[in-house]
């Protein structure tokens, strides 16, 4: 592409329409510049747009293209075509600069980001001068161009702070110092005087602060990876100025806006940050700096108001003090009781008091709220810092702050309890600051587990909390009433379990409350307290002790769900799932009202299913209605799918992908609970399962075998004679699944349960096949996990035909194929089988490989005979071998069990193990020296002589253990 | 037998213990200010003579010594006036050797090294050969350019024939002359070894001078002091290393120096050692098959800084050896001084010492249980704690090691001393590469919960001590590795009810 004139015209008219909001308009365009991206000179045409054109619009157009242009095309990777020609680079390298230092801040920002992509690639060995050329701006005066270099110096620079310490990132870094730190350092002492100059002239500052805050930034970055000797040198400049900034305030850089952080707010922060950064790594050298910081920062916290603006900042700062409170060295900063209780007093807090804008999400944002409150994701907020900060001063002061605050709390109740309605928020302060106080560590399934022993928790619960949960209105100062039920959920641990019990009416009562959040959090607490231990690893509250609230529990549970705003409330739903898990069949006499409501809820929120967590919790609260049920009164599993297959069919049909794996095991469910024959209506299901399209999603496929398994366990023989012509497609399912090295286990699976269940002459003519469909997998790419699949299917199918039928097959695909499975995978790898039921079929099938297969004793197979018996015993008795072959270190995730994220599997529909040779043999060890013996009677004297030639030594002291546990001997 | 060798495959997995084991230098960049606490490389003829100093000084004020413009110096030096020539060369010492701004540069522009060299070979005039010598010796002491001058001035052979002269105090100017050349770089320092320094050097220091049973007199242990410095720089540098055949001829006697009494020799000569250790395995056995081992480990509990800071230096580049290396150095009892120098309160102390640490525990299991056996776990978990960040860093590797290479009864003793709340919180450390052998360190914790049936526990630990929510907080991190590790972390063990 020349650059001419025509050109640039043809290139504006198509980024016009790159604009164009029809598809039918945009599309061709968008399509049409990619198609001319890889010419000569097209960079150089946008770069001429954005500088020239007389329409902004398509000023700022050409620099977004040109940016992405740059992001896709500028890196060279190896073996590919270089898509960008030189001469075109070194052009843009030249004119970037300087056209981004000219260019209006909307254009600046996208050419500053294009700066630092060709930076990442060609700085500093391919444009060894871009430096140079952005610290003689410096010198310009002008700030417009200065911030532009300043903004692209971070970008080009951050990395920095992330990347792992080498030789090529030191060398650039190091470069970069020598000829940016001076200058920078200069630019910033520049500034501040400035900053003086310009004291009253506001947009001046505001310009003259965003220099600064960029400079900040530019200091954490370089000094991010070790200390840099010039920056030790200076280090007086920097520290006197960053500590004189921290004091600084003017009235013309106060925002009114009470959300955004301001410049002031902005820069002060990133202050913390370096200050921070410099007391944690380089304290021998900042230690002359640090009191200073301390006394400046907690200055700066107590004139900080409670506005959103400042929340960064003051989270920041506290959690400078706070880490710098807990190193020994700096202890005696804060030792002085004075000191301690203004920081108490000053700092701690008031920043722990509910803000209006708690206030406001606890109404109109709960979801919010209670994300933060319960989850713990409330990293950045001031209530947060401050309880850092607590637990930081406890470390060496846990007396006088406990006495500080002991003294605060009961002012602060004193307070609520002269005039409750206007003070409530006192309580509230009061109730957090316990907390905070007394909590020591905390986990999500426990509460807290260590609490200060100097406060006096159950006290507290019984005067302060308890009076206001058991006040008659349920929605009188919710917000207490949420910091209640919170304060029994994380001291459940700690407070005796009578209170508990007393609590759980009072819960069951705030289940009505109009708050989400207090409906919710009583909700929560339930579920906590019921998943508590008591000893004998049962639950500490029994299904006795909840008997006489079973009814209200439920109602109220359910009620909740129609509450506004917690239709889909995922804290109720699990409430409901663990309420039935505990209750068991006390809940069975309301079980057809329950499931009514259940089934109603499925059907309207499979129109839209949007809270994954509510769902799954609905799931398995209908598994837990089957299972109880059934479990009583094996009958009514016709009553269960009577009401559930209408919205199953429903699902099925309007294909609710987020639903059918769910599906599918409450179906597995269903089916496992049958005694008799399979049903019609599941027969008629059958061919439908077998669809390719349902096996396409990879979240079918765990619960679509596991329901073919409960198919072929209740129905092998009516799909044997009812349904023949299926089994080509059931073994297509296997041949398709065995193909994938992420879903070959389930493939075996299947393949188990066909040789399991179905009648021997239903699948005679597919054997062959399916052996060397498994063989091809195993020549084409070998895996551990195929290998251990194909170990445990050979030893069933060994078990199931016995071993003399296994030998055949191997040997009709190719003669000598069993002796080459025995000694090149079956001996070898063994070892590698997991699992107590795998194992078992291994040791049964290899007992009868050594015992009941005649080839085995009289054909050169005989040699193998004692390394396979030795590989038994190795079995037995060896460690599991988990070694992974190197090169599958680098299988994918995606590609091992485990990690399928599209499948969630139901707890409550889990299956129980199955073990396909449980009544078969019950002590494997036992069984093998029985069946050794029965074939010594068969040939006398050739069992011990091969036992003496080359069993080893300790193999064979096992084995005599064995024979002497079964009272045999051999002969 | 087999099992043991899967043991062996499986326990480092594709990291071999070599790997494990960290050499002083991993990266050949510094962005800081060189280690105060490193060995000087080169140093300036002042203090040492400050008699004479002060009594020049008070003769200048008398105007007893005639001050001579640089002109005048260039001319008396370049004449063929002896007396002439002394008192300019001496001014020009003095111009030297004064302790503010030495006129180096200038003297180096008047081009008169040439002459100076030659003076030192004016044997019939030794107060000349002196003033030279001295002159030159503190033009080599400058920056590698002024050293450069001295060495082209051809002064090299000129100052190893000098080391034979009867002179004493000309032959120990000129060791140190030497000394600043040898510590310019490993490029003269193989110039000096080409031209044959070493012989005469020792010679000094052997037979003739027993070490232990010089006389009394102050100089000569300060003779002995130069000669030790100089050896050191003789030892001194990377790229390549000091011959062999140099290093083995050196090594005997710094051993008998190693021995002596004087603090400064002992230092001295701990520092050559430490740079003779500081490379390959087969350096290091040259050193350990002296027997030396016993000895600076004696010395890394002096309370000295001088003599503990090499001494320790020297035992910890002996432990990033092999199994053996580490184990002689165990055997000479390194452990037993370790717990103190980890709690010794000076940071770059500490760090060296947990660096040492964490070598040792990336050693076999059999000596991860004598690290275990000789308390070292205490000391590590405090410094873990408390230390000042580098330290803190070398702890963390030391923690990883050991995670990696312990038998699972060694990690259950290494969580029993309450390690894991220090090594939680340092995931807050601002170094991408702590943080990543952290998350490391977890996963082989989890690994070997995981065999004790022990995941649930330790999940509940790790949440307890605040740690699960910092692990969630690095799924943000901006360093890929580390994100991924992290996700990994809480997909495996802490997702799900």
């Amino acid at each position: 592409m020349e650059l001419s004139d025509a050109n640039l015209q043809t290139l504006t008219e198509y980024l016009k329409k790159t604009l164009d909001p029809d598809p039918a308009i945009r599309r061709p365009a968008e399509k049409f510049l990619e198609s001319v991206e890889g010419s000569q000179n097209y960079p150089l045409l946008l770069l001429t747009l954005l500088e020239k054109s007389q329409e902004n619009v398509i000023k700022v157009c050409a620099s977004v293209t040109f940016k992405n242009y740059i992001k896709r095309n500028w890196r060279i990777v190896e073996d590919e075509p270089n898509k960008i020609c030189e001469s075109d680079r070194i052009a843009i390298k030249a004119n970037i600069v300087p056209l981004m230092l000219s260019s209006p801040e909307q254009i600046q920002k996208q050419l500053s980001d294009a700066i630092s992509i060709i930076g990442r690639e060609d700085f500093p060995q391919k444009w060894p001068d871009l430096l140079t050329e952005m610290v003689n701006r410096f010198q310009s005066g002008d700030f417009h161009v200065i911030n532009g270099v300043l903004r692209t110096a971070h970008s080009l620079f951050k990395r920095y702070r992330h990347e792992f310490k080498s030789n090529e990132l030191w060398t650039e870094i190091k470069l970069v110092l020598d000829a940016f730190a001076l200058p920078l350092t200069n630019l910033f002492k520049a500034t501040i005087e400035l900053c003086s100059t310009h004291a009253n002239d506001a947009s001046a500052l505001k310009v003259l602060f965003s220099s600064l805050i960029l400079i900040a930034k530019l200091f954490y970055s370089l000094n991010f990876q070790d200390l840099p000797e010039f920056f030790e040198d200076n280090m007086e400049t920097w520290m006197t100025n960053f500590h004189s900034l921290l004091t600084l305030d003017n009235k013309l850089l106060q925002t009114d806006d009470e959300e955004e952080a301001g410049l002031l707010e902005l820069l002060k922060s990133q202050i913390c940050d370096n200050a921070a950064l410099y007391a944690q790594k380089y304290d021998e050298e900042f230690q002359p700096y640090l009191p200073r910081f301390v006394t400046a920062i907690w200055n700066l916290l107590v004139t900080t108001g409670q506005e959103v603006k400042y929340d960064l900042l003051v989270s920041n700062a506290i959690q400078f003090l706070a880490s710098v409170c807990e190193r020994p060295h700096y202890k005696h900063l804060f030792e002085d009781q004075n000191i301690l209780t203004s920081i108490c007093e000053k700092v701690i807090v008031p920043n722990m008091e509910f803000r209006a804008a708690d206030e406001e999400a606890f109404e109109d944002n709960s979801e919010e709220y209670i994300r933060r409150d319960l989850e713990g994701s409330d990293i950045d907020t001031r209530r947060r810092a401050a309880c850092d900060l607590v637990r930081g001063l406890c470390k060496f002061f846990e007396g006088p702050v406990t006495g500080i605050f002991s003294g605060y709390v009961n002012s602060m109740l004193q307070e609520y309890a002269k005039n409750p309605s206007v003070n409530w928020k006192h309580k509230d302060a009061a109730i957090y600051l316990v907390t905070s106080l007394a909590s020591k560590a905390q986990t999500q399934k426990h509460g807290i587990t260590q609490a200060n022993e100097l406060v006096n928790l159950t006290e507290f619960f019984v005067n302060h909390i308890q009076p206001d949960l058991k006040s008659a209105s349920v929605n009188e100062f919710p917000v207490l009433k949420a910091d209640g039920i919170k304060y029994i959920m994380i001291f459940r641990n700690q407070v005796p379990k009578e209170q508990l019990l007393v609590s759980i009416p009072l819960l069951i009562n705030h289940l009505q409350a109009e708050s989400i959040v207090v409906h919710t959090y009583a909700a929560h607490a339930l579920e906590r307290l019921f998943t508590m231990r008591g000893t004998n690893n049962t639950t500490l509250i029994t299904a006795a002790e909840m008997a006489p609230f079973v009814e209200v529990l439920l109602t109220n549970l359910f009620k909740a769900l129609t509450l506004p705003g917690s239709s889909e409330n995922e804290y109720i739903m699990k409430a409901i799932m663990r309420s039935f898990s505990l209750l068991q069949e006390s809940i069975i006499p309301y079980i057809p009202s329950v499931i009514t409501q259940l089934t109603q809820k499925l059907l309207a929120v499979s129109k839209n299913p949007s809270k994954p967590h509510f769902n799954h919790y609905m799931f398995e609260s209908i598994c837990l209605s089957i299972r109880i049920t059934c479990k009583a009164n094996p009958d009514a599993v016709g009553s269960f799918e009577e009401a559930l297959f209408m919205v199953f069919t429903e699902i099925l049909q309007n294909d609710v992908q987020e639903f059918i794996p769910y599906v599918f095991q409450v179906m597995s469910l269903l089916l496992e609970m049958h005694k008799n024959e399979i049903p019609s209506s599941y027969m008629a299901l059958f061919p439908h399962l077998l669809q390719p399209v349902l096996w396409e999603r990879t979240g079918n496929i765990p619960p679509l075998v596991r329901l073919l398994q409960a198919y072929l366990e209740r129905g092998a023989n009516t799909i044997a004679s009812a349904a023949a012509d299926k089994i080509p497609g059931l073994l297509g399912v296997f041949q398709k699944l065995i193909a994938s090295k992420a879903n070959d286990h389930q493939g075996f699976y299947l393949l188990n349960s066909i040789i399991e269940h179905m009648p021997p002459a239903s699948v005679d003519q597919y054997r062959k096949q399916i052996f060397i469909l498994l063989f091809q997998r195993l020549q084409n790419s070998k895996t551990t996990k195929f290998i251990k699949s194909f170990l445990v299917f050979i030893n069933l199918y060994c078990i199931k035909y016995g071993a003399l039928a296994l030998q055949e097959i191997f040997d009709s695909i190719q003669p000598k194929m069993f002796g080459m499975v025995l000694e090149k995978i079956i001996i070898p790898e063994i070892q590698k089988v997991s699992g107590q039921v795998e194992k078992k079929i291994c040791a049964v099938g290899i007992t009868k490989i050594l015992t009941e297969c005649p080839p085995m004793m009289d054909t050169e197979y005989t040699k193998l005979w004692t390394p396979l018996l030795q590989a038994l015993i190795g079995l037995f008795e060896l460690p599991e071998d988990d070694t992974i072959p190197d090169e599958e270190h680098f299988i994918d995730i995606e590609d091992t069990p485990g990690y399928q994220t599209a499948f969630s599997q139901l707890a409550f529909a889990g299956k129980k193990e199955h073990d396909p040779v449980g009544q078969m043999v019950n002590n494997p060890r036992i069984h093998l020296a029985q069946s050794l013996h029965k074939l010594s009677t068969a040939c006398p004297g050739r069992v011990p002589s091969m036992l003496n030639t080359s069993l080893n030594a300790e193999a064979l002291q096992y084995l005599q253990g064995y024979l002497q546990a079964a009272s045999v001997t051999l002969l | 037998n087999k099992s043991d060798e899967r043991m062996k495959k499986f326990k480092n997995k594709g990291k071999d213990a070599a790997a494990l084991r960290r050499r002083r230098v991993e990266v050949n960049v510094e962005l800081r200010k060189a280690k105060k606490d490193e060995q000087i490389l080169k140093r300036r003829s002042i203090s040492f003579r400050l008699l004479d100093e002060n009594l020049n000084e008070e003769r200048e004020k008398r105007n007893e010594i005639i001050q001579l413009s640089l002109e005048e110096i260039v001319e008396a030096v370049n004449g063929n006036n002896a007396e002439l020539q002394l008192q300019a060369t001496q001014a020009t010492r003095r111009m030297l050797s004064r302790q503010k701004d030495p006129l180096i540069n200038e003297i180096i522009e008047l081009g008169i090294i040439p002459r100076l060299v030659e003076f030192l070979i004016h044997a019939d005039n030794p107060p000349l050969q002196f003033e030279a010598a001295w002159a030159l010796t503190n033009i080599a002491s400058g920056t590698s350019d002024q050293t450069r001058a001295v060495v082209e001035g051809n002064a090299i052979p000129a100052f190893i024939s000098l080391l034979s002269s009867p002179h004493m105090h000309i032959s120990e100017q000129s060791v140190w002359a030497l000394g600043n050349i040898a510590g310019d770089g490993p490029l003269y320092r193989d110039a000096l070894i080409k031209c044959n320094v070493i012989p005469p050097l020792l010679a000094l220091v052997s037979p003739a001078t027993p070490v232990n049973n010089l006389p009394s007199l102050v100089f000569q242990v300060g003779f002995l002091r130069n000669i030790t410095w100089t050896l050191s720089n003789l030892c001194r540098n990377k790229n390549p290393y000091p011959p062999l055949d140099a290093v083995k001829k050196m090594l005997p006697v710094l051993i008998r120096l190693i021995k002596h009494e004087d603090k400064d020799i002992i230092s001295d000569s701990c520092w050559a050692v430490s740079y003779l250790t500081d490379g390959s395995n087969d350096r290091i056995q040259i050193v350990v098959d002296t027997g030396i081992l016993p000895r600076l480990v004696e010395l890394m509990a002096s309370p000295e800084l001088l003599v503990m800071t090499p001494a320790l230096r020297a035992i910890g580049n002996v432990v990033t050896g092999t199994d053996e290396q580490t184990q002689a150095a165990i055997d000479a009892g390194v452990l037993a001084v370790l717990p103190s120098l980890l709690r010794h309160g000076k940071p770059t102390i500490e760090k060296e010492a947990a660096w040492a640490l964490s070598n040792i525990a990336a050693g076999p299991s059999q000596q991860i249980q004598q690290l275990i056996m000789c308390g070292l776990l205490p000391p590590l978990v405090e410094l873990l704690d408390k230390g000042d960040f580098k330290a803190q860093k070398e702890a963390v590797w030391a923690v990883a090691n050991f995670t990696m290479g312990g038998t699972v009864e060694q990690v259950v003793e290494l969580v029993r001393s309450g390690v894991l709340k220090p090594l939680l919180n340092l995931l807050l450390a601002k170094d991408s590469k702590t943080i990543l052998v952290i998350l490391d360190t977890i996963s082989n914790l989890f690994r070997a919960a995981e065999k004790l049936g022990e995941t649930e526990r330790l999940c509940l630990l790790v949440e307890e001590l605040d740690g699960l929510e910092k692990i969630e907080a690095l799924q943000t991190h901006d360093n890929n590795m580390v994100y991924k590790a992290a996700l990994n972390i809480i997909e495996k063990y802490f997702s799900g009810e």
